[in-house]
């Protein structure tokens, strides 16, 4: 009898989890405000605690990564020499190459990156789990004027965007690599605006679409953000730099790999460009 | 102790399970997996406490991740509330197991919990969850929480000692 009323009581337990589980879910995919809100508060509510472990235990991660990762470290140190040796003998091209963006940028009359209001935050956490690859959490949200959709840069260029709404000091980064991220982007010195998407973790950008084929387009070219009408992000945010073309001859159009110039592993810092196109409009 | 006691530890237990996890051993990757603790806590709860507490248990830390997590709010509970009761349930009416047993089910139904995870976070309109490398993480996560178990399955019993009854 006692078993029998256990089992029943396990069973409406389940079934009274499920449900508020599925009912989360729906309300979530809804972007249904008071979740949110409630979510910002319990996230709040922990993040002290979780600030604290995290300065607690990260020589400890920094150790294990030093470790596990020693091989893949001496083969990216070999690189950055290799690279560093490369750089040093092509200073004067390298240059070169910088003014001649800024002029092609000056010449379509791209306004620059660093007029635009922007916040530095850093990134406090990588992914926790292991299937949010492309994304990172940053410690700045929307009291400090961040909002879904924002571009997020680096030195090299764009890194990615706000994804969903920010919490009040936290917001989650979407990055570039991420398959399903989509940009409007220009070749410099052509006038056709395409689409680049991510390609996966370490893998080179592509741009499938919007690239008519008889527009030229080298191999080096830089291919920054488009900045069209409404687009979210601003005009002239560095992406990349062409490393293949093919052609899609059905299509009649021209197939992009375009190796990112920001690099998306090991962020420390990131800028987030408070730019909203939209603003002002609603 | 009282119920009251093992219901405070309990609490305790998951709420630092789950800060460990985010600022431990999701730094902790073997091949760039980090081991699955919330789900090792989900299925070893059901192993301890039966199908209802490993269904509390599941829901509650499947809560705490989702707060941090880019997928929808609330795909973790529900399906850590279905693993932490199904392998009570499981544990209860099949194995009645030895400590191995539960080790190597604990490792199973981490692998199992992951694939799920996938699939139905993308009929869910999730993106990259079944992905070329899901058969990698799978098995990864599950040697991982293969060692995990062990001190999770003792710290459960810490929490809830054998005298105040399982819920079977």
């Amino acid at each position: 009898m006692a078993t029998g009323s256990r089992t029943a009581r396990s069973r409406f337990t389940l079934i009274f989890l499920l449900l508020s589980s599925a009912t989360l879910l729906t309300l979530d995919a809804r972007d249904f405000e008071p979740l949110q809100r409630t979510e910002e508060t319990l996230t709040d509510l922990v993040s002290p605690l979780r600030s604290g472990a995290d300065r607690l235990f990260e020589p400890v991660g920094d150790a294990w990564t030093g470790i596990t990762g020693y091989d893949e470290l001496e083969a990216e140190n070999q690189l950055l020499r290799e690279e560093l040796q490369k750089l040093e003998g092509q200073q004067i091209l390298d240059s070169d190459a910088a003014i001649r963006l800024e002029l092609l940028l000056d010449e379509l009359g791209l306004p620059y990156v660093q007029d635009i209001p922007n916040v530095v935050a850093e990134v406090v956490t990588a992914n926790i789990g292991n299937f949010d690859r492309y994304s990172v959490q940053i410690n700045r949200g929307s009291e400090d004027g961040i909002r879904r959709g924002m571009p997020v840069v680096t030195r090299g260029g764009l890194i990615g965007r706000i994804d969903g709404d920010p919490g009040r000091g936290y917001s989650q980064v979407a990055l570039l690599t991420d398959p399903n991220f989509e940009v409007g982007v220009l070749v410099v010195g052509t006038d056709d605006v395409a689409l680049a998407s991510g390609s996966g973790h370490d893998e080179p950008l592509t741009v499938t679409k919007g690239l008519e084929i008889d527009t030229e387009v080298a191999v080096g070219h830089e291919v920054v953000t488009s900045g069209v009408d409404r687009s979210r992000y601003p005009p002239g945010i560095p992406i990349g730099v062409v490393t293949d073309i093919d052609f899609d001859e059905a299509r009649l159009l021209q197939l992009l790999t375009v190796a990112p110039s920001a690099n998306t592993n090991n962020l420390s810092f990131v800028t987030v460009l408070l730019y909203d196109p939209l603003a002002g409009e609603s | 102790m009282t119920r009251a006691n093992a219901y405070l530890r309990s609490a305790l237990f998951l709420l630092t399970a789950l800060i460990l996890h985010m600022a431990l051993f999701s730094d902790l990757r073997v091949l760039g997996v980090a081991p699955e603790v919330p789900l090792a806590i989900a299925v070893t709860a059901g192993l301890v406490g039966g199908p209802e507490r490993g269904a509390v248990a599941g829901f509650a830390i499947g809560l705490g991740i989702d707060l941090y997590l880019p997928t929808l709010f609330g795909l973790s509970a529900l399906i850590y509330t279905v693993w932490g009761y199904s392998v009570g349930l499981l544990e209860q009416r099949i194995f009645r197991s030895a400590w191995w047993i539960n080790v190597l089910i604990t490792a199973a139904a981490t692998a199992g919990g992951l694939l799920v995870y996938a699939v139905l976070g993308e009929l869910l309109g999730q993106a990259n969850l079944y992905t070329d490398r899901l058969y990698e993480v799978m098995g990864v996560a599950a040697a991982y929480n293969l060692v995990l178990s062990l001190p999770l399955l003792a710290l459960w019993r810490w929490s809830w000692p054998r005298h105040l009854g399982e819920e079977h």
